[in-house]
């Protein structure tokens, strides 16, 4: 049994790239892979150069600070503060104070949430809170993003804003690898598409047409 | 320094919201070191009283009746070309019997019909106070195969005994104190990985964003370390006050036997040993619960 095989792609520095298909699929594998979760039983994948399976822990550390997620469930640390939960990557990684508190509001600013700093993640809307994970995921300046159905709990509305924030993030320069099983979303954002099914690869340069209600 | 504030802050926030697990884990720690620091109290001061009884024990040379002068010189000279004899006391027959009636009256009394005096001449030895029980020990020895000696009593013999006794006691006690510290660090690695197991998510989000091990694994270090010093420091707390009560009575419960002014509390560099002993027993076991971060992300 293999949850992924058969698997060839490249995805390009500065790209927006969904990868869809039905549940079981393998995309939630995919992204761990990604994120150096997991490690594949054959094959290499291979990120800005350098070989995933090959890394130490140390590297794999190193590694992950390039790479920011975005979950379905949010993943916010519910007893921590809006800035405690975004400032948490900074902190661990041990950056002084003031550059902690400068990043953290940077992004809470540029995700439109920098007067909710002091609320509790169960304070706010769903919306909201994945507006938080993608300013947690943002804070370190990633080169990727990878976002495992970041809409997954939001309403059509709330997902397209959610959609519109990865392709401003995706404008700056970031890659941006978003999983989601919403063909609908798809449509409406318009960007390439990888579709699996099964652990396979269906398509790897499908291209859907952003419809007109695409937002910005 | 930002790293240990972070782990500081981390771990007392989770005490906090732990409080009451936290309280068994310190308090196991707090018995572990109440035992530890007991029998290491009680084995300092048995080992303060016993040499200040052995400074004071007496070395007697009992001579027979039938020794003759030679013999007898023989015997002082012996006993004084020993390094470890200060001096030495001739007690005659006569001396012996006067001693007798000093001492015990009643008795006298009774043993006054006795025509002849039972009592033998002994030489009275003054120990060096640093002498060596084992060259005393062997100069007894000796003594009592001189010819004209009919017996030696040797005190330190018995104290020496009950030094042995100390090192008994020292040995069970601190086998019990390190069955109970390892009982104690389990008891944290335990509470700790509750805590831990609390915090699954957070420690899953720390690994994903590439923080190193040592911020995920110290907030967990550091909660043990601090659940083993406020164990170690109650229990330092609850020796301190239960120690002078037992020296303010001990008259009254040792019927004069010690003189409490020779019984002393843990030295100030014990104490802190006790206090760093209990601190590493609980980042040992915060450490041991740590490890479980693995787990998490495997």
């Amino acid at each position: 049994m293999y949850a992924l095989r058969d698997l060839s792609m490249k995805i390009e520095k500065g790209e927006f790239v969904f990868l869809t298909g039905p549940s079981g699929a393998g995309k939630s594998t995919f992204l761990r892979l990604l994120l150096r979760e997991s490690l594949p039983s054959d094959g290499a994948i291979t990120v800005a150069g350098k070989n995933l399976a090959q890394l130490t822990p140390r590297q794999v550390q190193a590694y992950r600070r390039s790479v920011g997620f975005v979950f379905q469930d949010f993943k916010l640390i519910p007893r921590k503060t809006v800035l405690e939960n975004v400032a948490i990557v900074p902190r661990v990684l041990g950056a002084p104070v003031s550059t902690q508190q400068r990043k953290t509001f940077q992004v809470l600013k540029w995700v439109g949430l920098q007067h909710r700093m002091n609320a509790y993640p169960q304070e706010l809307s769903g919306g909201e809170q994945q507006r938080i994970a993608i300013a947690r995921a943002l804070v370190n300046e990633p080169m990727v993003i990878l976002a495992d159905e970041p809409t997954g709990n939001l309403d059509p509305d709330l997902s397209l804003d959610i959609m519109n924030l990865l392709r401003e993030v995706n404008a700056r320069g970031t890659t941006v690898l978003v999983a989601t099983h919403d063909r609908d979303l798809i449509r409406r954002v318009g960007r390439r598409v990888i579709a699996l099914d099964h652990g396979k690869l269906i398509s790897a340069d499908e291209r859907a047409e952003a419809g007109s209600n695409a937002g910005a | 320094m930002r790293a240990l504030k972070y782990f500081f802050d981390e771990a007392t926030a989770s005490l906090s919201r732990g409080f009451k697990t936290a309280l068994v884990a310190t308090a196991t720690i707090t018995v572990a070191f109440v035992v530890l620091g007991g029998f290491l109290i009680l084995t300092s001061n048995m080992e303060r009283v016993f040499t200040r009884w052995q400074e004071a024990a007496e070395f007697s040379v009992y001579l027979a009746d039938a020794a003759t002068p030679d013999q007898r010189a023989a015997i002082e000279k012996t006993l004084r070309e020993s390094a470890v004899v200060g001096g030495i006391d001739a007690v005659s027959k006569e001396d012996a019997l006067r001693r007798f009636k000093q001492n015990f009256g009643t008795l006298a009394e009774a043993a006054g019909d006795i025509a002849a005096n039972p009592l033998p001449a002994s030489i009275e030895v003054r120990l060096r106070p640093n002498a060596n029980p084992a060259d005393v020990g062997a100069l007894a020895q000796k003594a009592a195969g001189l010819a004209g000696v009919a017996d030696v009593r040797y005190d330190r013999q018995w104290i020496q005994r009950l030094m042995y006794a100390v090192d008994i006691v020292r040995a069970g006690g601190f086998a019990l104190a390190a069955l109970l510290v390892f009982a104690a660090a389990l008891t944290v690695a335990s509470v700790v990985r509750l805590a831990l197991l609390a915090r699954r998510e957070e420690i899953h989000i720390m690994q994903l964003v590439g923080a190193p091990i040592a911020y995920i694994r110290g907030p967990f270090i550091m909660e043990g370390f601090i659940q083993g010093g406020l164990g170690a420091i109650t229990a330092l707390v609850i020796l301190w006050i239960t120690f002078f009560v037992v020296r303010s009575r001990a008259d009254a419960w040792l019927a004069g036997v010690v003189d409490p002014a020779t019984l002393v509390f843990l030295s100030i560099p014990r104490a802190f040993m006790v206090l760093a002993a209990g601190m590493a027993v609980g980042a040992l076991g915060g450490f041991i619960a740590a490890l479980g971060t693995r787990e998490i992300a495997d």
